[in-house]
């Protein structure tokens, strides 16, 4: 692993460059959001590097909402995803345990992971909700991206990572050199203060295995209170990026659609005698808490919930799984 | 590498060779695939009617016989319904076979002991076959099945043809009695009363409608049956069948790649297994 450095502007053009070969996704920020946008070099200045966090999770590049997977297309071209946080980064893990496992790869999920190189982007700041270290994610990433990207002055900085990063160095249009560690020493200082504001932000917050003990713990009460709120909308798992839960439609011809679905709907367990395990609201709800902290660790060897925070975000009932997790500490 | 050209959602075509009438509610689909199909006892797989929707079945044929396969079929939800629409001739889609099924090479040297109920014995029937094939190496095998009433017990010349079989003895009940039953009425786990099985040499299997499922389990411990003497075949919603789609989830369990048979031993601790 080693870093580069290359000149803003210089970066941009390379990136403009490669719109030939690739197509090329960076976080843009508006007044009211921030989210993945095709690249424009007219647009580079809204560019946010740096900041947590796209609304839309990662997993939406390699799960699209709804797509035919029984007709052959081509899988289009290669892609450079630019700015995941790294808690998008390392949900990818479980969704990699699940996609590509041995005994049953899904060919889509593969190619796409295979088309697209993956620049993640340290976080220098915080959101309300952020919470990775508590579940011993990094605000920055070492692994699991091809490379992680930090923007300083007019440089960007690269860590490359992955030997697909190492080949995208060399397609850049304009000679990045190797840094000089000392030019990197800001790096350390802002992951520091991001872990620091982390901390401070999520004092009490009980540990990824801690959550998963009490939440087996916990008595039906706790999970009626705070699901009287709830409306299944199914926001929660939707941003989820580690949620990969589907549905197949048939249609003609024996082909099939894949469509994202969760665990919150009701009928999600539904069987054609009409049994129905998560028929009430509150056991739909237990569940999601279920998967992330105590059914999938006892499985998969990947976080099922690598602190994002976006379910908090996105619930219209303002739940608050946090809120929860310290209430049965 | 195999699973760089496979692709796992898209269907096996089969042409309905033949559909035989079990009982009101229950159709045999004898099924020829467009390429040979091997499986082994237990596993199941995804049918589909075309543009309808496909159902996990556990082949009801033998895993010995690959160019044409039988799947028992109750008429109970919205694919099955046109399921038994189908005519001859009609092709439906097969993906699999997928799952664990019945660890068989574990059952050498044993007693067998079946408890079956409704369409349970469609699986059933496969691991009979399975068993038949290598009844040399088993000690005996037991089978106890109940119906709700005469008239919905399938499969009837099975009984007959299983107690001609040396090493295997068939007991049937029913809840309720018609007028041509002169058999005993009951529960299926009331059979288990009647017959004589060296527990610490045995294996029980059990599979049925989840309530049969639930008093079949606690009534074979209080026999003497240990935790992990005891094979379910557990029932949930497998619909990609692939481990992935997460509607079979039964606590840290994908059923349809986990399962869907389990020993009591391995579930027990989720009190849920039964909804």
């Amino acid at each position: 692993m080693y870093y580069i450095s290359i000149k803003k502007e210089d970066w941009h053009r390379s990136l403009e460059n490669l719109l030939t070969s690739h197509d090329i996704f960076v976080p843009v920020k508006d007044e009211f959001s921030l989210d993945y946008e095709p690249f424009r070099l007219s647009q580079a200045e809204n560019i946010a590097y740096n900041t947590p966090k796209p609304a839309t999770p990662l997993k939406n590049f390699f799960l699209p909402v709804r797509e035919n997977v029984t007709s052959v297309r081509n899988n289009g071209r290669s892609r450079i995803i630019i700015g995941a946080p790294n808690c998008d980064v390392v949900a990818l893990g479980l969704l990699d345990e699940i996609y590509l496992d041995e005994a049953f790869t899904d060919p889509f999920y593969r190619n796409r992971r295979m088309n697209t190189i993956l620049i993640s982007s340290d976080c220098f700041s915080v959101n309300d909700h952020c919470h990775c270290t508590s579940y011993g994610v990094k605000p920055y990433t070492m692994e699991g991206a091809d490379m992680a990207l930090l923007s300083e002055g007019d440089y960007i900085f690269l860590r490359v990572i992955s030997d697909k990063g190492e080949e995208l160095v060399r397609q850049l249009l304009f000679a990045a050199g190797v840094s000089d560690p000392e030019r990197l020493l800001f790096a350390g200082q802002r992951h520091s203060e991001t872990e620091a504001l982390l901390a401070e932000l999520n004092r009490g917050l009980p540990d990824y295995q801690a959550t998963g003990e009490i939440v087996q713990r916990a008595g039906g009460n706790i999970w009626v209170k705070y699901a009287s709120k709830c409306v299944s909308c199914g926001a929660c798992t939707t941003i989820c990026p580690t949620c990969s839960c589907f549905l197949l439609i048939d249609k003609p011809d024996f082909e099939k659609v894949k469509q994202m679905d969760a665990c919150q709907y009701p009928g999600f367990e539904r069987v054609a005698g009409g049994e129905d395990a998560l028929f009430e609201l509150s056991h739909r709800f237990r569940n999601r808490y279920m998967c992330k902290y105590v059914w999938r660790p006892q499985k998969f060897n990947s976080l099922a919930c690598t602190g994002c925070g976006r379910c908090i975000e996105a619930c219209i009932g303002n739940i608050n799984k946090n809120e929860l997790f310290m209430e049965l500490t | 590498m195999a699973s760089d050209t496979i692709n796992i959602y898209k269907p096996l075509r089969a042409t309905l060779e033949e559909v035989i009438e079990e009982s009101p509610l229950i159709k045999t689909f004898v099924l020829i695939p467009d390429e040979e199909f091997v499986f082994k006892t237990g596993e199941f797989i995804e049918l589909a009617v075309d543009g309808v929707g496909e159902a996990p079945f556990t082949p009801s044929s033998s895993p010995l016989v690959t160019d044409r396969l039988e799947v028992t079929v109750m008429k109970t939800g919205y694919v099955t319904r046109i399921m038994h629409e189908l005519k001859p001739g009609a092709v439906m889609g097969i993906r699999g076979p997928y799952g664990r099924g019945y660890p068989i090479s574990e059952f050498k040297g044993k007693e067998v002991l079946i408890l079956g109920g409704g369409c349970g014995l469609a699986p059933i029937r496969s691991l009979l076959f399975t068993l038949e094939h290598m009844k040399d190496d088993l000690e005996k095998v037991i089978l106890c099945y109940g119906s709700k009433t005469p008239a919905d017990c399938i499969y009837k010349p099975l009984f007959s043809r299983l107690n001609s079989i040396d090493k295997f003895e068939a007991h049937r009940t029913v809840d309720v009695t018609d007028d041509d039953w002169d058999g005993p009425v009951g529960v299926a786990t009331a059979l288990l009363d009647q017959i004589s099985v060296k527990i610490e040499n045995s294996v029980a299997v059990v599979c049925g409608p989840p309530i049969m499922m639930k008093f079949g389990t606690i009534r074979l411990l209080e026999m003497g049956y240990r935790d992990d003497q005891i094979y379910l075949s557990m029932e949930k919603n497998m619909s990609c069948g692939l481990g992935k789609c997460g509607h079979c989830m039964m606590g840290e369990f994908f059923v349809c790649k986990d399962g869907p048979v389990f020993t009591y031993r391995e579930i027990k601790h989720n009190p849920e297994i039964w909804k």
